[in-house]
């Protein structure tokens, strides 16, 4: 168990920098997850953690170690790959033994630890079998008795649920997470699934284009995202987005966006008039029916629905206000015409003011 | 149904030519060689409109094993094994050996695995003769010293008479259990390491066989009426150095391909899990690739199996202490126009060929079934 930080870390390949100077510090214990666009770099951050990728520049410490020129097997981190990474001409024993045996350890250390960790993860049975003979799951499992088996400082994971179906994902996640719990080991997750990245992680790293954008728990990145790619990003649908500056109507100080909506401030504020803004509204902080009535008449509109959805017991509502199209997440079933005229209620508690020009939140 | 039927006939229609041809080119063909074998065809009249041929069973191979005049072919018979056990040694660990570093991706990789494979491209008749000039005595490899100021090697690559591991062919019956008998153990061993529950099968019938001979080997029947040694010859090794040279690059090729056709992935995990460079080459890439292995193993045994032409260009056909049984066969069957003995040496390279090829097509005929 150990701290992983990193500090202003690059990597350029040639002339081409993929990593612009991250600095990041991972607690002990702590779970992070590293969540972003493909080809964001958060790859390529996780395999510099592990060292199977060169710094260009920077430090990075794990534990009190700089570990920037020691080597993958000297840093005592253990990697489970998106594709498993599984020695095909060994058996599940032998897959999970071998780092052991190349650590040194007699065979029946090997027997123990790896019994140990097959009891662990309910792989007893299959201790024999090749991975091409076990299932997408099983193999999964596999992946994570190699890296448990170690005892590692730090546990690093490489997307490693994108190859199995939705049911068997949904499972492992939570089977990881208890895994954790038990564990207590140092974790860094890389993911493009925010869903993963919300329920799995202590703390969430969000990157783009090999910056990071923002650290949070999940519960700060969805509620205050510093940037409006965070608010685009995390969150399914997307945060709307719309264009507008700041305005005064009725003696309230609020957004006027281009298409004519006004969306007055909950609070008072320091922006002044005129200040060009960007406003954004999560689709699950908006509602529809008698959950309007909770919100003042100021916070009410009138909208025209464009497409409506069930999902399960929540329903997606994709609306025109003034020319421009969102979308609604509300609770229950709501089946609506297109077409059908409705009065929708915006929690603008909620509301996110970004400035334009930086993308970056603005602190009003 | 009807369209199935129309179908098949349609296949067996396409495919008559070709089984035809076959069946009697290649089939045809070694079934009368095979007879010709067991035929006395051959001496004064051999080449006649109408040559005298009687049946006279396996007395060809008898002769060829142990007849007394017949040393020549059990010399080049030997000559053979040997030169098939170092050119796979050679050839497989030579090129190996330059897979790994190229798949380690030194810069000029491209050039270097071009350079590595040209030899492949070159007749064996052109590689004969460079090599013929490379180790002539006083010349090629043996003054290479001499360019740092040392005395020149001295060693006939090419016409030693020497002759090294000799064991006499009178007691070639106990020699042959008792290899058989090491064979056995081996493998026996080798299952007892992956905790095979076969191992013990393997490894009794090895011992058992072992100690019967050491015990009763002294009561099996003599090959020949006298001593007669064989062994390797010195003068081989010129010729094996050559063909491991033309060879190395093409397994080179064959590794090389296998070890691109690992997933990064799996490196990078041996990695992590601790496995050097060696570790990995030894416990994760060459066990996956081990189906190239086996696929460089049979095709290098049966080209040295049918050696002729490079042999033919470095020491000429009637070099005594590098012959090798291909050339025997064309020089009986064709100066000799001894065309039964011929045939009955041509026969034996056959079945062992086949020896190594059979095995292989069996195995992987099974794996194929057993993927179905």
């Amino acid at each position: 168990m150990a701290r992983v930080e990193l500090e202003k870390v690059f990597k350029r390949y040639g002339s081409f920098e993929t990593v612009h100077g991250i600095d990041l510090a991972i607690k002990d214990n702590e779970f992070v997850v590293l969540v972003g666009p493909s080809g964001c770099g958060k790859s390529t951050i996780l395999r510099m953690i592990a060292g199977l990728e060169e710094i260009s520049d920077g430090t990075m410490r794990i534990g009190d170690r700089v570990v920037n020129d020691i080597d993958p097997k000297s840093r005592n981190v253990a990697m489970v790959f998106q594709n498993y990474a599984l020695y095909p001409h060994k058996n599940v024993f032998d897959n999970m033994g071998f780092s052991l045996k190349m650590a040194g350890l007699s065979r029946n250390e090997i027997k123990e630890k790896v019994e140990q960790a097959a009891k662990v993860l309910e792989l007893t049975p299959y201790l024999d079998r090749k991975p091409a003979a076990l299932s997408g799951g099983q193999r999964q499992r596999v992946a994570m008795g190699r890296a448990i088996v170690r005892d590692p400082d730090v546990f690093l994971f490489d997307e490693p649920l994108s190859n199995l179906d939705a049911q068997l994902r949904t499972q492992m996640r939570m089977e990881l997470k208890k895994l954790h719990i038990k564990m207590k080991t140092t974790t860094i997750y890389v993911t493009h699934d925010q869903v993963e990245a919300m329920t799995l992680a202590d703390r969430i790293v969000v990157i783009k284009d090999g910056t990071i954008h923002q650290v949070g728990t999940p519960i700060e990145v969805f509620e205050k995202p510093k940037t409006v790619f965070v608010a685009k990003f995390i969150g399914n649908p997307p945060t709307n987005i719309m264009a507008g500056q700041v305005a005064e109507q009725g003696g309230a100080k609020g957004i006027l966006c281009e298409n004519g909506m006004f969306l007055p401030f909950p609070h008072e504020t320091a922006l002044e008039i005129g200040r060009k803004v960007l406003a954004g509204i999560r689709p699950d902080a908006i509602a529809a029916e008698e959950a309007v009535n909770k919100f003042s008449p100021a916070w009410q509109y009138d909208v025209q629905v464009l497409f409506s959805e069930i999902v399960g017991g929540q329903s997606l509502l994709e609306f025109d206000i003034n020319g421009t199209s969102m979308v609604a997440e509300l609770d229950g079933r709501h089946k609506v015409d297109p077409g059908t005229t409705l009065k929708l209620g915006f929690d603008l508690d909620r509301l996110f003011v970004f400035d334009p020009e930086t993308n970056l939140a603005l602190d009003w | 149904m009807r369209t199935v039927s129309k179908d098949r006939i349609l296949a067996g229609v396409t495919l008559l030519p070709s089984i035809l041809l076959v069946g009697i080119f290649v089939y045809g063909f070694i079934g009368n060689t095979f007879w010709t074998s067991l035929t006395d065809w051959g001496g004064v009249g051999a080449l006649s409109e109408n040559p005298e041929k009687n049946y006279v069973g396996f007395y060809n191979y008898k002769d060829l094993f142990v007849g007394f005049l017949s040393s020549g072919f059990r010399q080049d018979l030997v000559n053979a094994i040997f030169y098939s056990v170092f050119l796979l040694i050679g050839a497989i660990g030579v090129g190996l050996f330059i897979a790994i570093l190229l798949d380690n991706k030194p810069k000029a990789e491209g050039f270097f695995r071009t350079v590595f494979l040209y030899p492949m491209s070159l007749s064996f008749i052109v590689t004969g003769t460079i090599w013929r000039w490379l180790l002539a005595p006083s010349g090629g490899v043996n003054v290479l010293p001499t360019y740092v100021g040392a005395e020149p090697f001295n060693f006939r690559w090419l016409s030693s008479t020497q002759s090294i591991l000799q064991f006499d062919w009178q007691n070639i019956l106990s020699f042959a259990f008792n290899v058989i008998s090491i064979v056995l153990i081996v493998i026996g061993l080798w299952l007892l390491g992956k905790r095979s529950k076969h191992a013990a099968k393997w490894l009794v019938a090895g011992i058992v066989i072992g100690i019967l001979v050491y015990l009763f080997g002294d009561m099996l029947p003599k090959a020949l009426i006298m001593e007669e040694k064989h062994g390797f010859n010195l003068a081989t090794t010129g010729i094996i150095l050559a063909t491991i040279w033309q060879y190395s690059g093409y397994t080179m090729a064959l590794y090389l391909a296998g070890f691109t056709g690992i997933s990064q992935d799996l490196r990078d995990a041996a990695m992590l899990d601790g496995a050097s460079t060696f570790n990995y080459y030894r416990h994760i890439a060459i066990p996956l690739i081990q189906p190239i292995t086996i696929s460089a193993i049979i095709i290098l045994s049966h080209i040295s199996l049918k050696m002729f032409d490079l042999i033919f260009a470095m020491t000429g056909p009637d070099n005594g202490q590098t012959g090798h049984p291909a050339l025997n066969m064309y020089l009986t069957t064709f100066r000799a126009n001894d065309f039964a003995r011929g045939a009955a040496i041509a026969m034996l390279l056959f079945f062992l060929a086949a020896l190594f090829i059979i095995p292989y097509l069996i195995s992987s005929y099974r794996n194929k079934d057993e993927r179905a």
